[in-house]
This record gives structure tokens, sequence and C-alpha cells, in this order.
């Protein structure tokens, strides 16, 4: 399967991971510094949890987070201001998750001409099945010493 | 002065909702364009519609050309606040009637930056 | 992680003899912030070994000065003086006649204030002649400016949205400045220690938000070259935090409706 020309500029990390940073600088740590690429070889996650969009276009194409469960209540918590120890829900824990899909997402689609519409995140246990899906980009970010997955695949 | 945070993220809502507050904002929440009608229809005194665009049931898009429809809200100001960053849609989305546009990721002073602009706050100088 | 006292000592130094930049002790965080990306690109263990080495190699001086500016700045910031600007000294300056308009951005940072100039021109008064010269200390915000390129967060903070998608075009994650807009302001590297640019006298400049860094015996010296560069009638603005009050009483300060410009005492009777 061939990926359109469009897409081709965001199978570098670069362009992805300086979305990521202007979101976790801006609205996470609110200061620049703490996401990074991941140093060294893939990390296995525990617990992990599967966020992403799609974006319906021409080619449909998935942005995806995946994170372990205890980095995912970190993030919630940090965008919500609340206590380090505070309980994080399961509704809390996906709409957070699912906003940072949603803004790496939008974007990630901007930077693609006539990329197609964006659809509401998915929050999942099970790694979606993408078995015919053709893998864009696939790395690891390190926030504050967790990592984070970030993909983008072409699903058509 | 109240303002209504439309967005289909709680979270989105609360950090919204609490840059509003600190400038001295009522603010009320909905988390879809059809709650966010159905809201401004029971409170006459909303001046300021911050709006996401993505949202299940009707898209913040469809809410603006809906306010746009109605007389009564024409003094209501209308500012986007949405991922969708393509300029084509920045472009759609002010001739539907929205006044302002913001893209997320966005920091608190880019919002406060715009209210002052658009007169719904005092300028407050920056050193 | 604390710096040493004679490392700061020594870089306090030679930002004040370069840019007039005050930095107090108290400011030992924000030298070990600033230069700690220039310490690990030269392969240095920390900003004390990296400030020792400065002191036989001058040739990373001005990287350190660079790094210790603030640049901070925002589209149409504090917007009275852009009011001001549109409402009052342009009609003035077209009726006194003067063509073309010649104005200095001093300490311009990124860009947003010269172009912010730029924009309030094109969209008022599209057929007036003005030159825009936009100067500032640091090469690297001189670059910036010069590529007409803001990130999404830099669009954020202040352009008005309509202006957004009359003058600028998304390119990739930036959004660029028209090029009729960007050739309109000439960028150029100065100090503002040293002699005023070129391409004067002014009739409006811009100082805005960079004599809150010096001490009092600069901020004189620095209005006072902008005094010699400005041309008879000229106005100037300054940043919200900022006055000639009490520092030069040459200036008379007006208020415009929300906002104020300074002129010259003499410069006001012609
Ligand atoms: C806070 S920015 C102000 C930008 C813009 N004028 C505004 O008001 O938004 C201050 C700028 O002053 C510049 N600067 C500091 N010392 C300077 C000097 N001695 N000569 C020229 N520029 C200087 C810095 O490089 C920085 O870009
Ligand atoms: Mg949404």
């Amino acid at each position: 399967m061939t990926i359109p020309a469009t897409w081709e500029p965001l199978s570098a990390v670069d362009p992805v991971l300086t979305i990521a940073q202007d979101l976790f600088t801006t609205m996470i740590d609110g200061e620049p510094g703490h996401l990074n690429p991941w140093a060294g070889a893939d990390p296995d996650l525990e617990d992990p949890r599967y966020t992403w969009v799609d974006v319906n276009g021409p080619v449909v194409t998935r942005v995806m987070l995946t994170a372990s469960r205890v980095t995912g209540e970190r993030l919630t918590r940090a965008l919500l201001g609340m206590d380090t120890v505070e309980y994080v829900c399961d509704a809390d824990f996906a709409d957070a998750v699912g906003e940072i899909a949603n803004v790496v997402g939008g974007n990630v689609k901007s930077l693609v001409t006539n990329p197609g519409a964006l659809t509401l995140p998915v929050v999942t246990h099970e790694r979606p099945d993408m078995d015919t899906a053709t893998c864009l980009l696939e790395t690891y970010f390190g926030w504050r010493g967790a990592p984070l997955g970030v993909g983008l695949w072409a699903l058509t | 002065m109240k303002a209504l945070v439309i967005d289909d993220s709680r979270v989105m809502r609360k950090i919204v909702g609490s840059i509003l507050s600190g400038v001295g904002f009522e603010t009320l929440e909905a988390e879809n364009g059809q709650v966010a009608l159905d809201t401004m229809a029971a409170h006459h005194d909303i001046v300021l519609c911050c709006i996401d665009w993505n949202m299940p049931v009707m898209t913040g898009f469809e809410f603006v050309v809906q306010v746009r429809k109605r007389a009564q809200w024409r003094d209501v100001t209308l500012m986007m606040v949405t991922t969708e960053g393509e300029q084509d849609q920045i472009v759609r989305a002010l001739a539907a009637g929205a006044h302002e546009y913001i893209i997320k990721p966005f920091t608190p002073e880019a919002i406060l930056d715009k209210l002052q602009f658009l007169g719904l706050v005092e300028v407050q100088e920056t050193v | 992680m604390t710096l040493a006292a004679d490392t700061f000592d020594f870089v306090a130094t030679l930002v004040r003899d370069r840019s007039a930049i005050q930095l107090d002790r108290g400011k030992e965080y924000l030298v070990e912030s600033r230069l700690a990306p220039l310490a690990r690109s030269a392969g240095a263990t920390d900003v004390d070994a990296f400030v020792r080495a400065l002191r036989a190699d001058i040739s990373q001086h001005e990287s350190v000065v660079e790094a210790l500016t603030t640049n901070e700045t925002s589209w149409f910031r504090d917007l009275h003086p852009y009011t001001v600007l549109r409402s009052t000294v342009i009609p003035a300056l077209a009726t006194a006649g003067r063509s073309p308009v010649r104005i200095w951005s001093a300490a311009c940072s990124t860009g947003q204030e010269p172009y912010s100039i730029a924009m309030t021109l094109a969209d008022n008064f599209p057929s007036l002649k003005a030159h825009i010269v936009a100067t500032d200390i640091a090469d690297n915000v001189l670059a910036k400016g010069r590529s007409g390129r803001f990130t999404q967060l830099e669009i954020n903070r202040g352009l008005p949205a309509p202006m957004l998608v009359k003058h600028f075009e998304r390119q990739g994650p930036c959004f660029e400045i028209a090029p009729h807009l960007r050739n309109r302001v000439m960028f150029r590297k100065h100090n503002l220690l040293e002699q005023p640019p070129g391409g004067g006298p002014y009739d409006i400049v811009f100082l805005r938000n960079v004599l809150i860094y010096f001490d009092v015996v600069t901020k004189r010296s620095v209005l006072a070259r902008v005094r010699a560069a400005l041309a008879p009638g000229g106005y100037l603005f300054l940043g919200a935090a900022e006055t000639t009050i009490g520092v030069d009483d040459t200036w008379e300060r007006i208020q415009v409706e929300r906002g104020c410009v300074y002129r010259t005492r003499e410069g006001k009777r012609i």
C-alpha cells in the first residue's frame, strides 16, 4: 500500500514531538523541558491504555497514544490540578487522556493538506486491531521518567 | 458577566472555566452544541461563549451557525477554542460568525489577550 | 545546582557591559537555567565549568548575552499604542505631510511589534508610504523576525483571528506573514548602547519593554540617543511600566484616550 505524499512528513518524529512538547509545556507542566524523546530500548508499558483519534480523510489515519494507567493518572491530575495522591476515576481518566489525543491529533491533522475530519477520542484496555494498517510512525517520549507511546497508522 | 464554556472534555471545560472565572466571569458549562443552545435559552445574560469544535450531538461549528440565526443573541461574543488549526477551518468559523479563534494547546495569557482585545476585560498592561 | 558566586559575577558583568541588562544578585536561577543549554551543547559538565571556559574564549560571549535577553512579546501588545497610532499619530503625521513616514521599532524581539505596526498601517492607511526599521541586539530573534514565520502558540498570543486569516498563510506547523508585510519591515542588528541605526530621522519610535532592564543612567543615555534620532514633532511609545518622568524631563507625556505617547517639549511646538 502506498501512503499519500501528504502524510509523509509525519513519519519523522520532529513535528509530532514539537506538537506534544507544546501541549505539555503549556497545559500540563507549565514549563518546558519535561517531555523528551525516550532514550534507550522501547519500554514495556505496565497496564497500558490505548487512546486514539482517527482522521477520516481520503486516507483514514489513526493518531494513537499509549501510556500505562499510572502515567495516565498522573497526566489527569496534572491537567485537572489535582493533588498527587487524589484518586482518579475512570471517567476523568478517559476524559483527560482523550483530550490529549484530541489535541495531538488535531495538530497533526493541521500539517496535512486535505486531511478530513477528526473523530472523537476512544480509550481502551486492548490494543485496537490494526493488522492491516501501515505504520507511519511509532515512537516513545519520556515524560518525567515515564514512557508515552505515540504512533500514526494509515488504516486504509 | 456570564460566560458559557462548551467542550465535550470536562478537563478542558475546567481549564477554560478557571481562566474565565479568574477575570471575574461567572461560568456555565455545556458538553455539546445542543446543550449549549439550551443553556443559552435559559440564561439571557451570557456575553461570551468559548466553543470547542469536535463534540458529539452538535459540533461547535453548527452551534455558531445556530446562534447566528437568532437576533437576540447578536451581541454574544463567540470564541472558538479548538484543536482544529487548518486555515480553511478558521476561515469557515469566522465566516459563520465566530469573532475569535484560539488553537489548542494554549496558555491562559492567550485567552486573556483575546478577551482584552474583544473589550470583555480591561486591558492589563504587561510588564 | 547552585551557581558559584564568581560565575554569576562574571556573567552579570559581561551582560551588563555588552547590553546594559542588569542582573542583580538573586537572579542566579535565571543565569543557571538560561546558560544550561549552552553549557550542554558545549560539552561542559555544568554552567560553572562552561563559564570558566568563557573567560579564555570570547567567541561565545555574544551567545551568552543573547541567552540572557528576555524576548517575551506578543501581537498588538497592550493594544493602546496601536489604537493611538491609528487614531492620532498617523493622521497627524499625514496632515503634516510626512511621506514616507519613518518608523523605528527598537528592541523588537521576534518581530510581533513591527509586524503589528505594519498590519495597522496596511489595514487603515493602505496608501500611506512608510518605512519600518526593526532592531534588536540578539541575532536569534532577528532571524526569526525576518523569517516571518510564527508558531501556533505565538499566533495565539494576541493576533486577532480576522488578521490571521487576512495576513497569514499556514505553512506546515507555522503561520507565515504575507510577503508584502514582511518586505515592509527591515530587520537590523542594533545595540541601544550605540548610535541609532541609519534610516532616520524617525517620525515614530517604539521603544517598549526594554528600558525596564536598564539602570537609570543607561535609560537616560538611551532616551537621549532616541531623542537625537527623532524627527521634529516625532512620537515615542514606551512600555506600560516605563516612563520618561523622573528620568529625562525633556520629554512630555501626552495622554490620548486610554493610551499615552511621548514627544519632546520643543518637538511639540512644531
Ligand atoms: C521584552 S522584549 C520587548 C519586545 C517588544 N518591544 C515588546 O514590547 O513586546 C526586550 C528585547 O530587548 C532586547 N534588548 C535587550 N537589551 C538590548 C540592547 N542593549 N540593545 C538592543 N536590544 C536589546 C532583547 O534582545 C529583547 O528582544
Ligand atoms: Mg472536543
